[in-house]
């Protein structure tokens, strides 16, 4: 005998219930790879260079908890539906005269196998993909591309340890099953009469109250920063409320169908909806976490797809020139052309030694505030006096720019006239400026016309709420009358900056170096710096540069959210295929009887259908549900990073949702074969 | 005139690969006429449920044909052969084959449903019914929560409610306890009094004596019968028992 007793009968075991153990193993072999695909990427060398490698390598470090947390979860949830099916075998053995000791012996040999062939595998397979990982990933994040396999040991022995305790974790749970049960109800544990689920009325309408409330608050926010605020509230109460309507709401549901006789009392209707009833309860909490599932991937890929895609037009609209250059004013009272023309005059003068005209100019000076809009229509500057998660004050929130009218008219080569207190309007995404607009114990505005010819700085489109432009006479006359309505904590942020941006005329690598330039001669701690009177250098940006920056961000998240997501898929499978399986075996007898009593095979089969149809399309209804009304929130949170194109948006969650949809049909068909061929099996094999 | 008539019946199982043949039946001949209550009994490998499961048409034999009612068996298509079963055919099982996902009152429903019965007429003909059985109460309990000779009760009511032509009985009496095998045998020879044909496998002597005819299967034939005449249930089961010592030391022949 080469291999011991107890292995070789844990071994056995194994083959034995290949249908159940073959999914586990799989499972946990693609957890497995997909652990170490993480964490080789996320000390990958490829990342060194890269722009945004750093934060590629934060979300990748995030990622591999998450996928830790999941992966046990999930294995523990796999794992029950696997002993359910052994204990039959471990209460004969018992009978026979086997101890719990010996039984428990044969577990951890189970154990054994299962880790050390599915640790085994994903090690091999996640070192075999890595490598199309990190391509995947660099390619992503738009850097060079190196062809050399290597393999990190850290990483094999961290996978290793992750999943060796997570195996012994399970390997507890089951012994702990085995020892607490006696031998009769180990034997008889697989056919112990459920208990039809009464479907509870108040957890029923709790979860459809959650649902409603949860879909109400997702549509009605309409301010990136509420939508940042309650986003995860809605996220948990969507979360309970669907697992709540799934278990009891659905019971009630079929209840309700039930007490409908002339529906109920239909060959097509009577052992569906009945089996359904029986079973709902239990599989209420699988097909909620489905969903759950459903809705994540769909989420997640839907977004960060927006995001990837997206980024090139996030890009424009956070700077519309090329070239960035901002300062501060030393002396508030002097916010005229005099103190900035030394600056302006020394950035054209670097521009020109590189070969670049400054084309498509715009410069001004301006004072920024933020303030709410009152339910009186009125302006509260005082951070202290507003209640900041009050959803209609948040959703109220808006910057105020304000620029001086020479400016205004220099720039745009009009010649407009204003008179004190009055003001011209520019109103970015707001619509709530009327006639006039009085901030309160402060400044008033009489709203004398538009300035329409005034485009959305980078600032106003970086900003996450909206902004309103108004063009005052004299700056400094303005900011006095603000400050008035401020506390002095509020004020200290009260700051009159400059602003000049333009297009260079340069390709990619000139307005690089341009850019390095200027921050080496204009800015604080630069060399060869170049010192001015009245005003401070503050940001020098360049859009070439920070292209990099974008990509390696929104790549981020898009290649975490691809990898996330066929984790999450993979999860949502496999829970389809067992609970299918599983009913496929209580159902085999069942089908029997049906047979013996008159039940025909197009009937069965029909039955079998309309079951699976429910159950399997149940799940997608609701996540279609869930995104439909995720979609505002959603679109606004997409806004934070700077992204403004809703119908991309649209795009690439409608495309996400077909292509989802079309996988999971792929997934149903297999299942309902697998389950048919164990249903049918009983009768066939005759 | 005769329910069912068996003529020459043959059943031959080859193992998988056609190996070793083993004839469960070999020549097998009986009729059953309207009205009549006969238990079969043999020993355990005789082919009682061969025959049983041949006469149910869930198994097709190898030789012989089976008449119900006038119409062949092996004429019914496959297609059809669930309905005809439906329609015609009545079963008890040894083991109830409740479902335990309807409550009684739906599992007895069920072939009605499958027919595509209103839920009126299925009401009319079960209310009846399960006065006579005794289930009445128990309508809307689920076959876990009620006793086994209850279970078996109900399962006579699913067999009795579309009214089959033929009862078919397998061991009705092999999970229930003595007093619950008695309530039972009376409740068949009730129905069988009020007109029910009924045929019933069984092994129970006890079953067995409460019927009007006997067959007695020995090695896929039909080896002995007895009818009942005018004997008492004591008297059968006195002749039952003598038969079935004769038939176990290998005595007699028909």
């Amino acid at each position: 005998m080469k291999l011991g007793f107890y292995p070789r009968l844990a071994a056995d075991g194994i083959r034995k219930n290949k249908r159940m153990y073959l999914p586990y193993i799989l499972t946990c072999t693609g957890m497995v790879m997909m652990f170490y695909i993480i964490l080789y990427l996320s000390v990958s060398p490829a990342l060194t260079g890269l722009k945004g490698g750093d934060i590629m390598r934060e979300i990748l470090s995030l990622g591999s908890w998450v996928i830790t947390v999941f992966a046990a979860i999930f294995l523990f949830y796999t794992n029950s539906f696997l002993m359910r099916r052994r204990r039959r075998e471990f209460g004969l053995y018992n009978i026979l005269g086997m101890g719990k000791g010996n039984i428990a012996r044969i577990l951890v040999w189970e154990t054994v196998w299962t880790a050390v062939l599915s640790i085994g595998l994903g090690l091999f397979a996640g070192i075999t993909f890595s490598k199309l990982a990190e391509l995947g990933m660099v390619n992503v994040m738009r850097g060079e591309v190196t062809f050399d396999l290597t393999v990190s040991h850290l990483s094999v022995i961290r996978t290793a340890e992750v999943f060796g305790i997570i195996f012994v974790l399970l390997l507890l749970n089951s012994i702990r099953q085995v020892r607490f049960a006696s031998a009769v109800s180990l034997l008889r544990s697989e056919n112990v009469g459920e208990k039809p689920p009464r479907g509870n009325l108040l957890l029923g309408a709790a979860g459809v109250l959650l649902l409603a409330a949860a879909y109400a608050l997702a549509v009605s926010i309409k301010n990136p920063l509420a939508a940042l605020l309650w986003f995860f509230v809605a996220v948990l109460m969507v979360i309970v409320g669907t697992y709540l309507v799934m278990i009891s709401g659905s019971v009630l549901f079929c209840r309700l169908l039930q007490k409908k006789k002339s529906y109920y009392y239909k060959a097509s209707h009577f052992v569906s909806v009945s089996s359904m009833v029986y079973r709902m309860k239990r599989n209420g909490a699988g097909l909620a976490s489905i969903c759950i599932l459903a809705t994540m991937v769909l989420v997640m890929i839907s977004s960060t797809t927006c995001l990837y895609f997206g980024a090139e037009d996030a890009i424009t609209h956070q700077y519309p020139r090329e070239m960035n250059v901002s300062a501060t004013f030393t002396d508030e009272r002097d916010s005229s052309a005099e103190p900035v023309k030394p600056l302006r005059d020394a950035v054209e003068a670097i521009a020109a030694s590189h070969g670049a005209e400054l084309q498509n100019v715009c410069g001004y000076s301006y004072l920024s505030v933020s303030g709410a809009f009152l339910s009186d229509g009125e302006v509260e500057t005082d951070a202290n006096r507003l209640d900041s998660f009050n959803v209609s004050v948040l959703g109220n929130i808006t910057t105020f720019c304000f620029i001086p009218l020479a400016d205004y008219n220099a720039m745009t080569g009009e010649d407009r006239v204003l008179k004190d207190g009055e003001a011209l309007l520019y109103a970015y995404r707001t619509s709530l400026v009327g006639d006039t607009l009085t901030f309160k114990r402060g400044l008033t505005l009489h709203i004398a016309g538009s300035a329409d010819k005034m485009a959305a700085s980078d600032s106003a489109a970086r900003d996450v709420v909206p902004t309103v432009f108004l063009i005052v006479p004299d700056l400094y006359a303005a900011m006095e009358k603000l400050v008035e309505g401020m506390s002095e904590e509020t004020e200290q942020y009260l700051v009159m900056r400059w602003l000049l941006q333009f297009d260079t005329g340069l390709d990619a690598d000139g307005q690089k170096t341009l850019c390095k330039e200027l921050r080496a001669k204009l800015r604080e701690g630069g060399d060869h710096l170049i010192h001015f009177d009245g005003v401070t250098v503050g940001a020098i940006e360049c859009r070439e540069l920070e292209r990099d920056q974008f990509f390696g961000l929104y790549g981020s998240f898009f290649y975490i959210g691809i990898i996330l997501s066929i984790v999450f898929i993979l999860a949502a499978v496999l829970i389809i295929y067992y609970k299918q399986i599983s009913e496929g075996y209580e159902d085999e007898a069942r089908f029997d009887i049906m047979m013996k009593v008159g039940m025909t095979r197009p009937e069965i089969r029909k039955s079998i259908n309309s079951q699976l149809l429910t159950v399997f399309f149940l799940p997608l209804g609701f996540a279609a549900a869930h995104i439909c009304f995720a979609f505002p929130i959603i679109e606004k949170l997409l806004r934070l990073f700077g992204l403004n194109n809703v119908s991309l948006f649209a795009l690439t969650t409608a495309l996400s949702a077909a292509v989802f949809a079309l996988f999971y049909a792929l997934v149903y068909k297999a299942t309902s074969n697998a389950y048919y061929a164990i249903v049918s099996g009983a009768r066939e094999d005759r | 005139m005769s329910i069912l008539e068996v003529k020459n019946l043959r059943k031959v199982y080859a193992s998988r690969f056609g190996g070793n043949k083993v004839e469960a039946l070999r020549n097998v001949s009986f009729t059953v006429e309207q009205g009549e209550f006969v238990s079969i009994m043999g020993e355990s490998g005789s082919g009682k449920t061969t025959l049983l499961n041949i006469l149910a048409a869930l198994d097709k034999p190898t030789g012989g044909t089976v008449l119900l009612d006038g119409q062949d068996l092996k004429s019914v298509k496959e297609s059809a052969v669930a309905a005809f079963r439906r329609d015609n055919l009545g079963f008890v099982f040894q083991d109830f084959n409740l479902l335990d996902t309807f409550t009684l009152e739906d599992n007895i429903y069920l072939p009605l449903v499958l027919a595509g019965r209103s839920y009126q007429e299925m009401r009319d003909r079960l209310t009846p019914m399960a006065a006579r059985l005794g289930i009445d109460e128990l309508l809307k309990k689920y076959p876990y929560e009620v006793s086994g000779g209850q279970k078996q009760r109900a399962a006579v009511a699913r067999a009795m409610i579309t009214n089959p032509k033929l009862l078919l009985a397998d061991e009705p009496t092999g999970a229930l306890d003595s007093r619950s095998t008695d309530e039972l045998l009376r409740l068949f020879a009730q129905v069988n009094r009020a007109g029910q044909t009924v045929l019933m496998v069984t092994h129970s002597v006890k079953a067995a004596s409460v019927s009007g005819r006997v067959l007695f299967i020995k090695d896929g034939e039909v080896f002995h019968q007895i009818y009942r005449g005018g004997d008492t249930d004591q008297q059968l089961y006195q002749k039952i028992s003598d038969a079935l010592t004769l038939l176990a030391t290998g005595g007699m022949k028909k």
